[in-house]
């Protein structure tokens, strides 16, 4: 049985009225979200969709060479398989598990019925649809006219938001794949905000020290993005 | 249907221009009849001018746009008011997602990037079929999807590309929504789009020419090697729909009552 105050640590399942909460409880099942780990590849068509309660999921858009890009980030504030609602069924994105830790899926048919039923719980998946459309429009922008400086700021407080802590387990090599950039820019990157005492970083884990510093030393396109979240979620919902 | 009409109900008050059939847009043209029949008296026809800023950041839209031969750019700018497209829309889609989606407003601005015609509908409109969720939200959906692919294959150029691959890639998806093979497009317009300095457009442009691929003079870019210019892009460059497959809808049992 699945216990019901860990997978409202979700805002979006915690979101729900009584109704949709009392029906979707005995579908959710708890899963496991360890680091690395492919919650769907690109093309593939979705089973699950999974809502993170404290991992935290990269979107990544693959090249053909292997190359990715992040496109967004979700963690316990979203839900990683929109393609299932929107109607696409498969995305050309892969989605990665970036930060260990639990969350919930669905099954991809049960979605489906529920997003049908055209009530609040549609409402609320298309608000949350357009909030990640804002990310993923602002890392379009941010790559093209911010520093990886900027862009390290930026990724490092979109997933502390996303954290129950203050410390990231994560190895530069990730990030480096995250942000499409080479190693040796993070590893100097990370090197700059850690001697302005921002981060403590070692041996793969990321303190994060100076929140507001950070915060200062990022592009707008993190305060765009996290407006544009606290304005458009959580929803109360009229039941 | 993709054929022009003649508009000349009052030729004596305005010259007959060339108008297109609403259904030259592919969102309207996927709807089933039934639909199309409810939606087609809120539509209403108007002519957009490059430059037109259909809605701004921030505010909230007052019409939602379906384009039929304009061609219609969502862009960001930075606080230093340095801009980047993010997405194209052209007859393949729709402008005003926000309204549908139930955001209202977006941080993105919708500009016309070439002008031409759409037909458009008001907010309240649009508003009603996210409650009715029928064939109209889930073809808007759907839309929504391949919009948002297209600005992650933005963000990945962006991050990945060289200038030439991501001239080539606009081009294209320029051309895909034109009638005819000729773009109007300032090297400044271009460069506004792709946020890069405009240097780099015209070192670009100017290998095209020189390549035989493309005609640059006074604003208008004429493709002359439509496959070249394919062979030049990147992979981020996916061909629009040239006909839309309507979604299976949201609630077939209600459809079908």
């Amino acid at each position: 049985m699945t216990d019901s105050r860990d997978a409202k640590n979700n805002h979006l399942l915690a979101a729900l009225p009584d109704a949709e909460w009392q029906r979707w409880l005995p579908q959710l099942e708890r899963v496991e979200m360890p680091l690395g780990e492919v919650l769907y590849e690109a093309d593939k068509t979705l089973e699950h969709v999974y809502f993170p309660t404290s991992a935290i999921v990269s979107l990544l858009y693959v090249m053909e060479n292997g190359a990715s890009a992040e496109i967004a980030v979700v963690g316990n504030e979203g839900l990683v398989g929109i393609s299932l609602f929107m109607g696409g069924e498969s995305t050309p994105s892969r989605a990665v598990v970036q930060s260990a830790g639990q969350g919930f899926r669905l099954e991809a048919q049960t979605m489906k019925d529920e997003f049908g039923r055209a009530g609040p719980v549609m409402h609320l998946l298309l608000r949350y649809t357009q909030a990640l459309i804002t990310q993923m429009a602002q890392t379009a922008v941010c790559n093209r006219h911010h520093s990886l400086d900027q862009q390290l700021c930026r990724w490092l407080l979109l997933s502390l938001d996303r954290l129950q802590g203050s410390e990231l387990v994560m190895t530069q090599e990730l990030i480096a794949n995250m942000l499409g950039v080479r190693r040796e820019g993070v590893t100097e990157g990370a090197l700059k905000l850690q001697e302005a005492g921002l981060i403590r970083y070692a041996r793969g884990r990321i303190s994060v020290l100076d929140r507001p510093g950070l915060e200062r030393r990022t592009c707008e396109c993190y305060a765009v993005v996290k407006k544009e979240y606290d304005r458009l979620l959580p929803v109360k919902l009229a039941t | 249907m993709m054929g022009l009409e003649e508009y000349n109900e009052s030729p004596m008050i305005a010259p007959p221009r060339h108008v297109c059939a609403p259904r030259q847009n592919q969102l309207l043209a996927a709807l089933p009849d039934a639909e199309w029949n409810r939606w087609q008296a809120d539509l209403q026809l108007v002519d957009l001018r490059q430059g037109q800023v259909l809605s701004e950041s921030g505010t909230v839209p007052v019409y939602a746009y379906f384009p039929t031969t304009a061609i219609v750019s969502l862009l960001y700018l930075t606080q230093e008011g340095a801009s980047t497209e993010i997405a194209v829309v052209g007859n393949d889609g729709v402008v005003g997602f926000s309204l549908f989606m139930g955001g209202n407003a977006t941080p993105s601005q919708a500009v016309v990037q070439h002008a031409g015609q759409a037909y458009r509908v008001r907010a309240r409109a649009v508003k009603n079929e996210v409650n009715r969720a029928g064939p109209m939200l889930a073809i808007l959906l759907r839309y929504t999807q391949l919009m948002m692919t297209q600005m992650a294959q933005t963000a990945a150029c962006n991050r990945y590309h060289s200038i030439n691959q991501q001239l080539c890639r606009r081009l294209l998806l320029g051309l895909d929504r034109l009638p005819v093979g000729e773009l109007v497009m300032t090297q400044e317009l271009l460069a506004r789009l792709l946020g890069v300095r405009r240097e780099s457009v015209t070192v670009a442009a100017l290998k095209l020419q020189q390549a035989g691929v493309i005609r640059y003079r006074r604003g208008r870019i004429h493709v002359l090697d439509r496959q070249r210019l394919e062979q030049c892009t990147c992979e981020c460059y996916t061909p629009a729909r040239k006909e839309y497959n309507a979604p299976p809808s949201l609630r077939p049992a209600l459809l079908a009552a």
